[in-house]
């Protein structure tokens, strides 16, 4: 669908000068980001970095005092396995234990939506979009790396790349196909778990790319929600029965999150939005659209409230009688 | 890459070479497979009973875990090196060496005797070894110049290093 635009307010353009962004974007921002003044201001410093212990190879306790002792300083998150790095001597990507495979550069929201869909050993999942393979490998370490991860991703290149840090991380129980999601209902096969994390707009990591201030454009919006939607149906065509589909993006754009949710339920029976412990509500309105009351279950992660990119995650029991 | 079951012949050949790395025990309750590249070369893949389903209903771009590569003998790759350290026994076929070679190995340099801990008196010259850090963790796999306690030497490169794991560094930038 098109992306909604506002009109320009007095604040809205104050503000955009200020932070130097496009206005129609701070004009959006002003209906659906919560305190946007302390949103804009977070965006100007470096995003908390996260790692992630790869528990195939080692223990997040062991992997601390290893990287404690050679000066970086780190604190426990939501996540056991997930640590936030608040001081780092060197590059947290040029360490020995970096390169053994020990752990994995990925930001804490991102973990979220894989503990959102909740696998467990010798179960069947599909990762729809998977590359470049943080949220496969977190997948494969949650299942002791047992039962089948069936990762999808149309670029050869980046389907390569992915299998390099799957070497990495040591994961063998994951089987790479070459495919553009969208099609992804096609492969004849039902599973217990559907991890769709979307390509999108990237709304929520303009803190990570300062130039999606002003290159970021309501086209953008528009094409991603329009391929969204496929790939959720496809998606959705994929889950067993009382299986989960997690749904996510790291963009802040209803278009791309509730609306595409909000459809779903209409076009699918039986579907519910299961709740989730950490982030806020997701929108239940916006512009005149209302939405399903249960997308308050969804979840929404702001930079300025949670500390980590922005992210949308639902979490949706398929099947349900 | 195309894939298939291993023949018995190449079963019998993966078996000695899975028991000269200390890890026979480990691999009899594993899967392999053979995934052949476009150039010909058999890679050996450990692969979980539930990917082999689904890849033979699918036709997969990569599937497993790559351990190894298969020629006239077998030889570990990487990843195969990394899980042979961490569920085998060590043997004569692993070296230990000192913080400073760690460093050096992974930025792809060979190992001077000097920077040795630890190895075998009964290794030949000319055999791949798996490059221990002195964690016992894999960080590269290399081939001896010398043969027994003359890998000890110093001042020499007595290990040549064909495969180091600051490669995965290397390979992202």
């Amino acid at each position: 669908m098109k992306a909604i635009i506002f009109p320009d307010s007095a604040e809205s353009s104050s503000l955009a000068g200020k932070y130097n962004y496009d206005r129609w974007l701070v004009s959006r921002f002003l209906e659906y980001v919560p305190d946007v003044h302390d949103f804009l201001d977070k965006m100007e410093k470096p995003p908390t970095q996260y790692i992630r212990a790869n528990t195939i190879k080692i223990e997040p306790d062991e992997l601390k005092i290893r990287l404690e002792s050679k000066g970086f300083s780190l604190k426990e998150t939501l996540l056991p396995e997930v640590l936030a790095v608040q001081k780092a001597p060197m590059s947290i990507g040029a360490t020995t234990d970096y390169m053994l495979g020990h752990y994995y550069i990925q930001d804490l929201s991102s973990c979220l939506a894989v503990d959102a869909l909740d696998v467990k050993e010798k179960q069947t999942v599909i990762d729809i979009a998977a590359a470049p393979g943080g949220k496969t490998t977190f997948m494969a370490q949650r299942m002791k790396d047992t039962g089948c991860i069936v990762a999808i991703e149309p670029n050869e290149r980046r389907a390569r790349a992915m299998s390099f840090n799957l070497a990495r991380c040591g994961v063998s129980n994951t089987c790479i196909l070459q495919l553009d999601g969208t099609k992804a209902d096609k492969l004849g096969m039902k599973f217990d778990r559907v991890l769709l994390d979307a390509p999108c707009s990237c709304e929520g990591v303009i803190a990570k790319d300062v130039t999606r201030k002003t290159s970021h454009t309501p086209t953008d919006v528009e094409v991603c929600s329009d391929r969204q939607q496929r790939m959720i149906e496809s998606a959705a065509k994929l889950v067993k029965p009382g299986g989960l589909l997690v749904y996510s993006t790291c963009s802040f754009a209803p278009e791309e999150n509730e609306v595409i949710v909000d459809w779903l339920l209409r076009k699918f029976d039986n579907i519910v939005i299961e709740p989730l412990d950490y982030g806020t509500n997701g929108l239940t309105r916006f512009n005149d659209m209302v939405f399903s009351d249960d997308l308050k279950n969804t979840r929404r992660l702001y930079p300025h409230i949670h500390d980590t990119t922005g992210f949308f995650i639902a979490r949706l029991r398929m099947g349900v009688t | 890459m195309k894939y298939r079951m291993p023949t018995r012949q190449e079963k019998t050949l993966l078996n000695r070479a899975l028991d000269k790395w200390g890890v026979f025990e480990y691999f009899k309750e594993k899967l392999l497979m053979i995934g052949h590249e476009d150039d010909g070369s058999a890679k050996i893949c450990i692969v979980s009973p539930e990917s082999r389903a689904a890849s033979s209903k699918l036709e997969p771009y990569f599937l497993g875990l790559v351990i190894g590569d298969l020629k006239k003998q077998f030889a570990p790759s990487l990843p195969g090196a990394d899980l042979f350290a961490r569920v085998g026994k060590s043997n004569e076929y692993y070296i230990t060496v000192d913080e400073n070679a760690e460093k050096l190995v992974l930025y792809g340099r060979d190992v001077m005797g000097n920077s040795i801990l630890q190895c075998s008196d009964t290794i030949d010259e000319n055999e791949l070894v798996i490059i221990l850090n002195s964690r016992n963790e894999s960080i590269g796999v290399g081939r001896t110049r010398f043969a027994g306690s003359s890998l000890l030497q110093k001042g020499k490169i007595t290990v040549t290093t064909l495969a180091d794991a600051g490669q995965y560094l290397r390979d992202e930038g």
